[in-house]
């Protein structure tokens, strides 16, 4: 259970004080597939930083399974993006000099978790995404953008994480690699029980999941809850 | 894949650049172990120096000299009140005696067994004993024509028993003359000039401040007259055994025989007497201190005190200028190769902070990405230390050849002065037999100084990749990453 308590950030322009999320609450149950919608600077990345811990809020607090994010210290914080959070970024974001294998290793090693073990789940989590067993071991700048973002979403996966925080996971993509990627994080929303959270500006991609929010002037309002019979059933 | 295999992998990501810095890198670190080879082997050489002659003073009577002069003898007792003196570490007795073989000792005018040595007689002089060795060194020209001269002198001395031959033996043509051998009386195992005793086989004599009828006999005479360790033969019409055959080094040093001091003073009757003694001061920047404390201590009208090889303080010098400026170059040559590190690793975390902000994002601590860094630059430094050992290993004895040299020259320009001529003569070498410990100086790059200069590098680099490592920590993945 993901607990967002009145969450604000503001930032000093000068003068001026912008406030890109003002006062954000809502909750998200274990294995929902969310998004938040909203124009470009409307605040949508900001909330997202909050939530995965790259950022600290002005005030309000996120609480992930009843432990409150504002009281911990910044070792706690890596920890638990480490453990908690799995992060796909609009580029990707990838290591370019790492082969697909060894990016989403790398999670797993920051875990401890030994080589062996790393290299077979690693594995896995690429034929999950359905990345082609010969081009795992190609390195990054080899692969197509489709195929990075599929390797970006295996390495969000890596540590089981509770909460998976996507930005903008298709922004870069073709209408139809992007189709495939969310119909990637539905299945993987639906068969690991992940929590996912999808902030968009496409409406048709924020059509697809469970729950949608839309972000406007830092103040957060829910436009449609979507049960999603596949899932549940 | 582990943090080292990705530090490696991170190093080779842009091979021109890598190269580039490697080759920059193999330069400072070439120099400073070109620098530190030198060093050491200036600080070998100096250290050789300082503990042979450098720090020698030799004490003769006053007015005497070996077996020339006059004026009274040293006494056992003065050995103390040198070694009272600030700065003397250890002060040998020596007691010379003149061995002349029985057959040439019989022919001679007095045909006394123990005689009144050398021209005038000195009393600082050595005493001359019979022997039934044969002296290695034929007399040849020069040995006949001081022999007649010293005959002469004898001959015209004031009222001295001249040990010289016959009037008719000095006018005529050079007669047949066997050499003396010389005998000293040691108080330890060293030689007249201090410095140790090279003992080719047997023993040493034990114990040097007792009387005993062991020797050490020099390696010419032992094999002219058929010795070796275990062999006697006589002095005084008394038998002594050969402990040891010693290699002075020199045909001269080694026609040569010698005995414990209480022995030779007991063969020459002169119990308590001392012939010279050789005082060792403990560094060489003391040695004038320590020379002007001894005279003073002795009474000038009693000793002299001589400082062997003087110029050797000159190349000693020089060669400490040289240990100093290797030193500092070493240094520096350190510091530019910790420099290259710092900035250039301070440039690749500039240029990869997007990179460690994700590394952040997805969980990686600020210690693992900061060694990821460390471990990156460790790499660089390594193929820098191989191809820079390779230059130092060809380069090392040129650089030191040509920082001695130079620093002579300056030196020599110093010496000579404004009249150019220095003690070496017009045209000669200002340093004299000095400049020849200067080019002897070989500096090759042992690998023992390679490994001390690749780890110093090493430490170097740790430090240097420390703070842009320590920049990686600072960086917020949010900021970096703000972008998207």
């Amino acid at each position: 259970m993901i607990e967002v308590k009145d969450l604000v950030r503001q930032f000093k322009s000068g003068d001026r004080t912008i406030k890109p999320v003002n006062g954000v609450s809502f909750e998200l149950e274990k294995g929902t597939l969310a998004s938040i919608v909203g124009k470009s600077g409307s605040g949508k990345s900001t909330l997202l930083s909050l939530l995965g811990a790259l950022d600290k809020p002005t005030s309000g607090d996120v609480v992930v399974d009843g432990v409150s994010l504002a009281g911990l210290p910044a070792g706690k914080l890596t920890e638990y993006r480490r453990r908690d959070i799995g992060f796909v970024f609009q580029q990707f974001n990838l290591i370019p000099n790492l082969s697909a294998v060894d990016n989403v290793m790398l999670p797993m090693e920051f875990a401890g978790m030994r080589k062996a073990a790393r290299l077979e789940r690693a594995r896995s989590l690429l034929e999950q995404v359905q990345l082609d067993p010969e081009k795992q071991s190609r390195r990054i700048n080899k692969l197509s953008g489709g195929e990075q973002q599929r390797v970006a979403i295996a390495r969000a996966l890596a540590n089981e994480p509770k909460l998976i925080l996507a930005d903008e996971p298709t922004g870069n993509l073709d209408e139809q690699t992007g189709e495939h990627i969310i119909e990637l994080l539905s299945s993987l929303s639906r068969d690991h029980n992940t929590t996912i959270l999808v902030v968009t500006h496409d409406r048709s991609l924020a059509q697809k999941t469970e729950r949608r929010f839309r972000l406007q002037q830092g103040k957060l309002s829910e436009e449609t809850v979507r049960p999603r019979v596949a899932a549940r059933a | 894949m582990s943090v080292l295999a990705r530090s490696v992998g991170n190093a080779f990501r842009n091979k021109i650049r890598t190269a580039a810095v490697v080759a920059v890198l193999a330069v400072a670190i070439g120099l400073a172990l070109a620098m530190l080879v030198a060093n050491q082997a200036v600080g070998g050489k100096v250290q050789e120096l300082n503990a042979s002659v450098g720090t020698v003073l030799t004490v003769n009577p006053a007015g005497a000299q070996g077996f020339d002069g006059g004026g009274e003898p040293l006494t056992t007792a003065q050995t103390a009140t040198a070694a009272a003196v600030p700065n003397v570490v250890s002060v040998v007795g020596t007691k010379a005696l003149r061995l002349e073989t029985a057959t040439a000792a019989s022919t001679s005018t007095t045909g006394t067994a123990t005689q009144q040595a050398g021209p005038g007689g000195g009393p600082g002089g050595g005493t001359s004993v019979t022997t039934n060795l044969q002296a290695a060194i034929d007399a040849g020209t020069l040995g006949n024509r001081n022999n007649t001269s010293g005959s002469t002198s004898g001959s015209t001395g004031s009222g001295s028993t001249g040990t010289g031959s016959t009037g008719s033996e000095n006018t005529g043509t050079a007669p047949t003359f066997s050499l003396p051998i010389t005998a000293t009386g040691i108080g330890a195992e060293v030689d007249t000039a201090g410095k140790a005793l090279n003992i080719t086989s047997g023993t040493g004599l034990g114990d040097y401040t007792v009387a005993s009828t062991k020797a050490l006999v020099g390696t010419t005479l032992a094999t002219k007259n058929n010795l070796k360790a275990g062999s006697t033969f006589t002095i005084a019409d008394k038998t002594f055994t050969v402990a040891g055959i010693f290699d002075a080094g020199t045909t001269f040093g080694n026609n040569a025989v010698y005995t414990t001091l209480a022995e030779a003073q007991a063969l020459a009757a002169t119990p308590g007497e001392l012939s010279s003694m050789v005082v060792t001061v403990n560094s060489m920047e003391n040695v004038d201190a320590a020379k002007t404390a001894l005279q003073t201590a002795l009474g000038s009208s009693k000793a002299d005190v001589t400082q062997g090889q003087r110029n050797l303080e000159t190349a000693v010098s020089s060669l400490d200028s040289v240990k100093n400026i290797s030193l500092v170059a070493f240094i520096a040559a350190l510091g530019t190769a910790g420099l290259i590190i710092l900035l250039i690793m301070v440039m690749l975390v500039r240029e990869r902070r997007r990179e460690i902000g994700v590394l952040k994002a997805i969980g990686a601590r600020n210690r693992t990405i900061g060694l990821q860094f460390v471990l990156e630059a460790l790499v660089l430094v390594a193929l820098g230390s191989v191809v820079g050992a390779a230059i130092a290993s060809f380069a090392s004895d040129g650089i030191a050849s040509a920082l001695i040299s130079s620093n002579s020259s300056t030196a020599a320009t110093t010496q000579r002065g404004p009249g150019g001529a220095g003690f070496g003569g017009p045209g000669g070498n200002p340093f004299g037999g000095a400049s020849q410990l200067l080019t002897s100086v070989t500096a090759s790059a042992s690998p023992g100084v390679i490994a001390a200069g690749v780890a110093a590098v090493f430490g170097v680099a740790v430090v240097g990749a420390l703070v842009p490592a320590l920049l990686t920590a600072r960086i917020r993945p949010i900021e970096v990453l703000r972008g998207e």
